[in-house]
């Protein structure tokens, strides 16, 4: 009764007269497993954690961001920028040759970023950041051990979300502005920066600021930004898949925010010129608070 | 308003579509193969199954029967390995994942009967095949680390020997039905040196984790067949 005995013969010899319990032949082989999965899950979870610091790092510098204050922005967020380069450069040599696509944990902290990086990339230049570059620029942050690898579907979510942070900053725009971001994003820098002394004054301003708001016809702004980006995602084909389901799930909510920037300037149009500066229809009144404590 | 944008630069959306696309195809490809792979496997297991109602000493009718399923489903994972190898490894696996361990677990049952090493004489049953084993019989490597190619990996493995021990499980008392007493004793050392095997890995809560968890039930109800057995006096004895 023994034929597995032939395979493992030496070490089942010592034990030869064995009740259970005694060493299983396939105790080595066992062994050898377990080291392999130790060290796959080490490396799971470095990347699990990398991907959750980089998301908690990313989504505090887009509030940073959002809040229409660029100068601040860049020494604000400082210090993020270098937790998440850190962050990946601590997992880049999990995630190197084989291993590139096996942790797909990544995509969650990859997604957060990108959607952090895009914001940026369009406060400061008014455009979008191609796939090429936003890979480049994981890749640089990953440093001597390798590429993080930024997947098209991380670019492609990340883009998704970016929408939503685009119509937060032009809500919030509108609101302490009255007026819809637009033009060249030093003017923009400046009327921003121009806000707190604004604010001392408010109700002073307001005739002189409600002219000012009509400009919001230029030719570009941030919503038609932001109807040119709907328009390239809504044409964008996911095919099956979970990027498919991924898309789609994204797909609402991202229509969903364009038709807040344009209800929101609808209601700026419509009601703009009675209204003092800083008071928005139908949309959360976060800046208000702010601006009265001072 | 929404005038052609100086924002977007199209062909960023261009390229993104044509590299989705592109995966798309892959997937169509390696698709067709799995199928196959699948059916091919439903082909072994409705072979083998005969294994539970075939008297030990027939049992080299059945390894026979099973032969050309096996063959067949050989080819398709050299198939697969071939059409795989093209793309990283880790961006698709989780569409074959599932298909590869039921070929695996077809091909181990197969060889704990005998069928690796028959030679025309009596079947030999208990033989556990290793990983390298399973590679070497399916003609691809396995448990890759430094090649980004297809390769069987340690966790398809293992998934595949929790299935076999459920087969095993269950012929432990199938095979009690057809008068043998002597297979459950073999089965329940087997499933124990298994077992033992496993609890010695550090799982994390996955599918592995789960599927291992669930052998303990499978080495009791084995036990509980062997206490049946030997409580009617029907162990045969050592050494006979």
């Amino acid at each position: 009764m023994g034929p597995k005995r032939s395979r493992d013969g030496a070490m089942k010899d010592e034990k030869s007269g064995k009740p259970e319990q005694a060493a299983s032949p396939f105790m080595p082989m066992f062994e050898g497993f377990r080291a392999e999965l130790d060290e796959h899950h080490d490396r799971r979870e470095r990347i699990i954690k990398a991907s959750r610091d980089i998301t908690a790092a990313s989504k505090k510098m887009v509030r940073t961001l959002g809040q229409p204050v660029p100068a601040f922005v860049t020494k604000g967020n400082a210090q993020y920028w270098e937790i998440i380069e850190n962050q990946y450069q601590h997992i880049a040599a999990d995630v190197q040759g084989l291993n590139a696509f096996r942790y797909p944990q990544i995509t969650g902290g990859n997604q957060e970023f990108m959607e952090a990086l895009s914001f940026h990339h369009y406060l400061e230049s008014q455009t979008l950041i191609s796939y090429d570059d936003a890979r480049a620029r994981v890749a640089s942050m990953s440093g001597s051990a390798g590429a993080v690898l930024l997947t098209p579907e991380d670019y492609i979510l990340g883009i998704f979300d970016m929408v939503g942070e685009l119509m937060r900053f032009s809500i919030t725009a509108m609101a302490t502005n009255g007026k819809l971001p637009a033009g060249q994003p030093k003017k923009e820098a400046k009327t921003s920066q121009d806000l707190p002394q604004d604010q001392d004054a408010d109700t002073m301003d307001v005739d002189e600021q409600t002219p000012a708001s009509k400009p919001s016809e230029e030719p570009r702004n941030i919503l038609s930004d932001l109807r040119a980006l709907r328009l390239q995602l809504e044409m964008f084909e996911p095919g099956g898949g979970k990027l498919g389901a991924d898309v789609r799930k994204k797909a609402d909510v991202m229509r969903e925010c364009v038709d807040k920037v344009e209800k929101a300037l609808y209601g700026l149009t419509v009601r703009g010129t009675e209204r003092p500066k800083g008071w928005v229809p139908d949309v959360r009144e976060d800046r208000r608070p702010e601006v009265e404590s001072y | 308003m929404s005038a052609p944008s100086g924002m977007i630069d199209p062909a960023i959306f261009e390229g993104l579509q044509t590299k989705v696309d592109e995966d798309t195809a892959v997937r169509d490809e390696l698709k067709d193969i799995i199928q196959a792979l699948e059916k091919q496997n439903r082909n072994i297991s409705f072979v083998l199954s005969r294994a539970h109602s075939t008297p030990y000493a027939d049992l080299p009718s059945v390894l026979k029967a099973s032969e050309e399923s096996i063959q067949n489903a050989i080819e398709t994972v050299g198939n697969l390995a071939q059409a795989a190898s093209k793309q990283p490894y880790y961006k698709f696996n989780s569409m074959w994942s599932r298909q590869v361990q039921d070929a695996l677990q077809g091909i181990l049952f197969w060889a704990w009967l005998g069928g690796k090493d028959y030679n025309g004489n009596e079947a030999k049953c208990g033989r556990l095949l290793t990983l390298e084993e399973l590679g070497e019989v399916l003609k691809v490597p396995t448990n890759l680390k430094d090649k980004d190619e297809f390769h069987i990996t340690i966790e398809e493995y293992l998934l595949a020997l929790t299935s076999l021990v459920e087969e095993l499980t269950r012929l432990a008392r199938n095979a009690v039905t057809l008068g043998d007493y002597e297979r459950p004793l073999l089965i329940n050392q087997f499933v124990k040196d298994v077992f033992a095997g496993f609890q010695i890995l550090n799982l994390k809560n996955d599918i592995l984790r789960r599927k291992s968890d669930g052998l303990k039930y499978r080495v009791k109800d084995v036990e509980d067949v062997v206490y049946d057995l030997s409580l009617r006096n029907l162990v045969p004895k050592k050494g006979e």
